[in-house]
């Protein structure tokens, strides 16, 4: 089999799982790079972006600017795959969006015969000043419980900007994973960020660590993070804001349910301040699922564990 | 009207979390097949918690309920929804994500009828289905669409009996007749309705009454007789200052008559 069509099982494994791949095609001409393991098989630029890629031992680095003042409406296309059942895969990515650029990234993590695969990741992102960056990061890996994945990420937002992550794994299983990013905001941005996931059985494990630094003043973040543990998975989020200048507020949210004999669910919000004029706050809920929520669908006639699975499916 | 007895509470109680008082206390009433019965009372008197009890979220500790004859006092939730009883909620919860569309379709039973239904069910809300199908049922909504919504899902369920607990509660007076017109399109449906609510204007859209006060039952019987006796029991003046409708006014006419003839006025 050929790397291209290689490529494309990978994306279409993605579709299986009703995950939206339409815009992301080998035809599509918008921007992407895209490998099969540790091979890049696909380059493509367009104007004001600039995306390079070095093959090194187990993985490889991918740089990539969008230059000063870029605006995007197409995402550019990161599609970090592996067909093979077990390997190795580190990706090193260094990505800078320079002053008054808006871009979306998608990446896409695909594994979809994994039985003993690890992929690593240590990204760091820059973002310039009045800027909109968006990073969707979303992970699908296959049936087997047969993945380990540990991407770390370190973000710096600068003045003015907004800075969107979003990272989504709720489709087949997940194994050992353990996420950590770390998101510098300076003077004036905002920070958005959403996790989602969703174990299903005692082979999965996730942990994520997702914490803001609010280091400039009016910094303001939000984070959201969501997931069930069900038939004995595990879940532990720590949701970390610290407010480090003035005026700047912050609130992590974590919502967590867990169902069935042996599944564990923890969050921990680890909440900071250092100036007197900071408001960092945080909520949490761990548990089954709402009960006027249960009661609501129970009374047009579904079964509670029809009712659990239709809540949860839609919290993710 | 059909005459026939479609629900029927007999000497149901329920306790208190702390089980030291009863909070509805030996309750029996009945609800006639296609009839729009309500329950009436002040803040407190038991009426949500009775109609949650119908519903089966909470048990009594003793006395019996009927549903087309059968028992369904130990049944839950799920088995009397199945049998034709919903309720819509006072405050309708929220659904992280949950579309309307998937909201209001969980109710129909047969999924060919899905689409219509819903798109029904909004019209009949005055909703636009094309603007309201895709959003979600989440905080986005105000709370008056949200409760819109509800009846909607209520409407595309075609059960045999509503429990409609406050519908109109946190509505501004001008919306408040869409739902008195509302409620009356489910009556036509075919639907039985028991309306839980503490006002005096919407209970007028009812054909029997009962009112409940501090967990018991006072009276049961024609709207006009029990709004005499709750507007006794309420306080006159101040009930007859906010009444928007005639046949309301001719309630309070009566009243003063009566009391004017016993020279209390």
């Amino acid at each position: 089999m050929s790397e291209r069509s290689d490529s494309s099982e990978i994306l279409n494994s993605l579709e299986k799982y009703n995950l939206d791949i339409s815009d992301y095609l080998p035809s599509h001409s918008g921007p992407k790079l895209v490998l099969n393991f540790n091979k890049i098989t696909t380059v493509s630029e367009v104007e004001g972006i600039i995306l390079k890629g070095r093959e090194i031992e187990n993985g490889i680095i991918a740089d990539i600017v969008i230059k000063e003042g870029t605006v995007l409406e197409d995402p550019i296309h990161l599609c970090f795959g592996v067909n093979k059942e077990t390997g190795l895969q580190e990706i090193f990515p260094r990505i800078i969006a320079e002053d008054n650029s808006s871009v979306t990234l998608q990446a896409h993590c695909s594994f979809p015969n994994a039985k003993n695969l690890t992929h690593k990741m240590f990204g760091h992102i820059y973002v310039g000043k009045n800027c909109k960056f968006v990073y969707n990061e979303t992970h699908y890996h296959g049936e087997h419980n047969g993945t380990t994945v540990a991407p770390v990420s370190y973000v710096y937002v600068g003045e003015n900007s907004y800075f969107e992550n979003n990272f989504f794994l709720t489709q087949g299983t997940i194994g050992r994973m353990k996420i950590q990013i770390d998101i510098y905001a300076f003077k004036d941005s905002i920070i958005n960020s959403n996790v989602k996931a969703f174990g299903k059985n005692s082979l999965d494990s996730i942990r994520v660590r997702d914490a803001v630094f609010l280091e400039g003043e009016n910094a303001r973040s939000i984070i959201k993070m969501k997931a069930a543990a069900i038939g004995g998975g595990e879940v532990m989020m720590f949701g970390i804001t610290e407010g480090n200048a003035a005026n700047t507020t912050g609130h992590v949210d974590c919502t967590e349910i867990v169902k069935d004999r042996g599944s564990r669910c923890r969050a921990i919000p680890l909440i900071r301040a250092t100036d007197e004029s900071c408001h960092i706050t945080h909520e949490a809920s761990l548990g089954k699922v709402d009960s006027a929520q249960l009661n609501a669908l129970m009374a047009r006639g579904l079964d509670e564990d029809e009712a659990t699975d239709l809540i949860i499916k839609n919290m993710l | 009207m059909s005459s026939d007895v479609l629900l029927s509470v007999k000497d149901i109680s329920i306790l208190s979390e702390d089980r030291q008082c009863n909070i509805v206390d030996t309750i029996s009433f009945d609800v006639m097949e296609g009839s729009i019965h309500s329950i009436i009372g002040p803040n407190g008197a038991g009426k949500s918690t009775l109609g949650y009890a119908i519903m089966g979220v909470y048990h009594p500790c003793s006395g019996k309920i009927f549903f087309e004859g059968e028992d369904i006092t130990d049944l839950s939730i799920t088995e009397r929804a199945k049998r034709g009883i919903t309720l819509a909620w006072q405050t309708p919860t929220r659904f992280d994500g949950l579309s309307v569309y998937d909201y209001i379709g969980v109710s129909v039973k047969d999924k060919n009828l899905i689409e219509q239904r819903v798109g029904e069910a909004l019209e009949i809300v005055s909703l636009d289905p094309d603007i309201y199908l895709k959003r979600k049922v989440d905080a986005n909504l105000s709370g008056g669409e949200r409760k819109r919504i509800e009846l909607a899902a209520v409407i595309a369920m075609r059960p045999k009996l509503v429990i409609l607990d406050e519908a109109e509660a946190g509505m501004d007076l001008i919306v408040l007749e869409s739902f008195m017109d509302i409620f009356n399109k489910i009556k036509k449906l075919g639907m039985t309705i028991l309306l839980i609510t503490h006002r005096e204007d919407i209970g007028m859209v009812s054909d029997n009454s009962t009112l409940i006060w501090d967990g018991k039952v006072l009276a049961n019987g024609p709207f006009r007789d029990i709004m005499v006796l709750y507007c006794q029991k309420a306080g006159l003046k101040k009930i007859c200052n906010r009444t928007l409708f005639n046949q309301f006014d001719e309630c309070i006419d009566k009243i003063i008559e009566e009391e004017t003839r016993e020279n209390k006025i």
